[in-house]
């Protein structure tokens, strides 16, 4: 065996100079890595962002707190919070926490007598019910109840009379002083209704409210999720168990495939045969290629109202859009790699007799064949592009549905999982079809991927396999 | 001459069997019906999910309310739920007729201003996020009006109202009008904004209604008149008490948000139910009818140049069929 120099003396930094092997895959790793550490970066250092309160119970009233800090800005709280998702910067939670305060002294208030009930509190059952409701989250985190048992009320009466009697206790992060009074005061009037939940029995008097609670959290704004909480909108959205994005991921995926490719595969109909044309024929080229030329500038969203005009709703104008934005591309790209064909071949072949049919399906498509696979590879990437912008059209469909939906509601979590769906979709595609160019066209003597190597590494061992007895037999015969 | 006389036959016969083919293919093809997120629209969710459309021949886009005008306009739908003043400027392009009242704009439809302006006329000379021309362009003409203002007043930015929330927050306007969920997330996400002025100030301004092509009006009415019946059937469900987790749970994930945040949605889009509908049938002036909201928003649209000559608002209202319906 030659000795190989020692491993330190081989250079990282050389101009032109290839790199191993194993720094190469090193390296692609790291270029992974890398956007990762920056993201995370940014996600996880704590000095970073405002400290805030992610909640735990949140509240359906709504009202306002004046500002010490800006008196022409006060508090303002009119849109229903999330507990586990919305997260609050300190002061707006300790306003929100006042604001419901404040609303249960005017509870309080009215029930003894001394004044109005505030206009946005109802005497209902429902209302109250849906005070009760609001531990949810916690008993979730206690395994209490499941995240599905968010209605069953019957549960909650008995959980609220646990806490109230004692026979339940939660640690003072989940539940403070202030709050378990606020049950025990609430659980007086409930029992004196009824010791158990009968729906019919539930008090309409107003209930007091809990005392919005959270936990610490970093204030990231809501465009920057972390990495683990994209992981697990990604994990929820695969196994279906989203409970802020209703449709399968599965069909939403396949769906947008069919646009793609179908839209490429019309474009590989029409685009091919063109660019073929052109570049064999100086009569297509001129006849072509300047309209192509012009037409290829017009941006291809510019006809998406059109197509929904002409094409309806549905599939089809999604797919004319990708095949708008990518067929020009092609004809072009097609047509110079044609003009790329060595011209002593067509010559030789035109000596020996060959008529202009046979001179493009024996000799063009053939001299050209890898490296039209290699334009056609750079062109489905090219038509993966315009696959958001397609799939807003008319009825919107697809993964840019979710995108776009789940964007403007803010679930940037989301967001990311599905946009990152696409990327991964797009590099693997592209890499398989890199390593198959090696397979189908082993002369072109391209370096292969790490899908190539990998796959002709399985192709090896499965070819070194001894062959087993049955197999030797049949070759026996064959002989 | 014979040859030729042989072709032309033949051209005909494929013509005519294309035309049969082509007619009993339009046939099949259920009409189609564009709804979006507002929510006096999205309880056709509930029958969708519960199979109540099992057997009519309908079939429900679910679409961006302004794409589904487009798509209208365009002639792809045989009905689309618009409010009624938006069915005048579609009408332009394509007459339509309204069949169903399914709810009135009670606060869900709303003008949000960034903290720091408290009431409409401290967006003196502000910059105001909005589509143009459709029913927040008419809320905010209306509350404008009411304040003594007029539309020189402000500066209207064409943005569209699910995207009103992010325009809101990067603070390129002061001030945007949508409606729910739109209105709910800027709220949320832009804290310390607040509504200066909504729907519910102006009840009957807004009307969101089914309205439908006149050509499958007159060739599919049994099937309009079917859909009337599954709607009446949601409204009933939706307004006994005890469903309304479940019917919360369709709802709010048809839209995206939590059940706790839909349910307040349900106060600001007031459901009517069938005997609360038909006074608003009936021909009167002012907003308890909804000729009368139908001249207002005419007159508004009229006088804001949103279309140069008054419509024939009367011509886009048939409450024929829900008198029909209330007979049986």
């Amino acid at each position: 065996m030659p000795s190989s120099p020692p491993k330190s003396r081989k250079p990282w930094f050389k101009v032109r100079g290839s790199l191993p092997s194993s720094r190469v895959t090193l390296l692609m790793g790291a270029s992974f890595l890398l956007p990762l550490a920056v993201w995370s970066f940014f996600a996880y250092t704590p000095g970073l962002w405002p400290v805030s309160f992610e909640l735990r119970i949140a509240t359906d009233l709504r009202g306002q707190v004046a500002n010490p800090a800006a008196p022409e800005e006060p508090h303002v709280f009119q849109t229903i919070y999330r507990p586990g998702r919305d997260v609050m910067e300190k002061e707006v939670f300790q306003a929100y926490q006042k604001m419901v305060r404040h609303k249960n002294e005017e509870i309080r208030a009215y029930l003894a007598g001394t004044s109005l009930l505030p206009s946005e509190i109802r005497l209902s059952a429902r209302s109250n019910k849906k005070v009760l409701r609001r531990l949810h989250p916690i008993a979730v985190e206690m395994a209490w109840m499941t995240e599905e048992q968010d209605t069953a009320d019957e549960r909650f009466y008995a959980l609220w009379r646990d806490l109230a009697t004692g026979e339940k206790r939660l640690p003072n992060r989940f539940l403070s002083q202030e709050n378990l009074e606020i049950v025990q005061a609430n659980w007086e009037v409930l029992s004196a209704a009824s010791p158990t939940y009968q729906s019919s029995l539930f008090p309409k008097e107003p209930l007091l409210h809990l005392v919005p609670s959270g936990k610490k959290a970093i204030g990231r704004p809501s465009y920057l999720p972390a990495p683990h909480e994209v992981f697990l909108a990604a994990q929820q959205l695969i196994e279906g168990t989203s409970a802020r994005e209703d449709s399968s991921l599965f069909t939403r995926y396949q769906t947008s495939l069919a646009i793609v490719f179908g839209g490429f595969l019309i474009a590989c109909l029409v685009g091919i045969p063109i660019g073929l044309l052109a570049g064999t024929f100086a009569f297509f080229s001129k006849l072509f290629e300047p309209f192509v030329d012009f037409f290829r500038y017009m941006p291809a969203p510019a006809f998406g109202t059109l197509l929904v005009f002409l094409l309806g709703s549905h599939e089809a104008p999604k797919m004319t859009l990708v095949f708008l934005g990518t067929v020009p591309q092609m004809i072009l790209m097609v047509a110079n790699t044609t003009r790329t064909l060595d011209a002593s071949l067509l010559d030789a072949a035109q000596t020996l007799g060959a008529g202009r049919g046979s001179l493009i399906f024996r000799v063009v498509i053939p001299g050209i064949l890898d490296r039209l696979y290699n334009d056609l590879r750079i062109l489905l990437g090219w038509a993966w592009t315009w696959l958001v912008i397609a799939e807003l059209l008319g009825v919107k469909s697809g993964l840019t549905e979710i995108i776009d939906t789940q964007g403007r509601r803010f679930n940037f979590d989301i967001v990311y999982a599905v946009i990152l769906l696409i990327g991964f979709t797009g590099f693997f595609t592209d890499q398989i079809l890199q390593a198959l160019r090696c397979v189908f066209f082993p002369w072109v003597g391209e370096k292969q991927n790490w899908i190539g190597k990998a796959v002709a590494r399985i192709r090896q061992w499965f070819l070194s396999k001894p062959a087993t007895k049955g197999e030797k037999v049949v070759r026996k015969q064959a002989a | 001459m014979k040859r030729n006389h042989s072709a032309t036959q033949w051209l005909r016969n494929v013509a005519a069997s294309a035309v049969v083919f082509g007619a009993s293919l339009a046939q099949a093809e259920p009409l189609k019906i564009a709804y979006s997120d507002w929510p006096g629209w999205t309880p056709w969710s509930i029958a969708i999910e519960k199979g109540w459309l099992e057997g009519i021949e309908v079939e429900f886009e679910w679409m961006d309310y302004v794409g589904s005008l487009d798509a209208f306009a365009a002639g792809n739908l045989d009905g689309c739920h618009m409010t009624n003043g938006d069915a005048l400027v579609i009408g332009v392009d394509q007459p339509s007729i309204c069949i169903l009242i399914n709810d009135y704009s009670n606060g869900n439809d709303m003008f949000i201003a960034a903290p720091g302006f408290d009431d409409v006329p401290s967006l003196k000379g502000k910059k105001v996020g909005l589509e143009e021309g459709f029913v927040t362009h008419l809320l905010v003409l209306q509350a404008l009006e009411d304040n003594g203002m007029t539309e020189e007043d402000i500066t209207i930015v064409n943005t569209p109202t699910d995207q009103t929330p992010q325009v809101l927050k990067t603070g390129a306007v002061e001030a945007v009008a949508a409606w729910q969920p739109s209105s709910g997330t800027a709220l949320r996400e832009v804290p310390g904004s607040k509504v200066v002025f909504s729907s519910a100030e102006a009840p009957g301004l807004i009307y969101d209604c089914l309205f439908v092509t006149p050509e499958s009006l007159k060739e599919h009415r049994e099937t309009w008149m079917k859909l009337i019946g599954v709607w009446y059937k949601i409204v009933e469900y939706m307004k006994d008490e005890d469903n309304l987790d479940e019917a919360l749970e369709i709802l709010a994930k048809r839209v995206s948000v939590t059940p706790e945040e839909y349910e307040p949605f349900l106060d600001g889009t007031y459901i009517l139910t069938l005997e609360e509908a038909l006074p608003i049938w009936k021909e009167a002036e002012g907003f308890g009818s909804i000729y009368g909201s139908s001249k207002i928003s005419d007159d508004f649209n009229v006088k804001y140049g949103v279309y140069e000559a008054p419509m024939d608002y009367k011509a886009f209202i048939d409450p024929s069929l829900i008198a029909e319906f209330a007979a049986e």
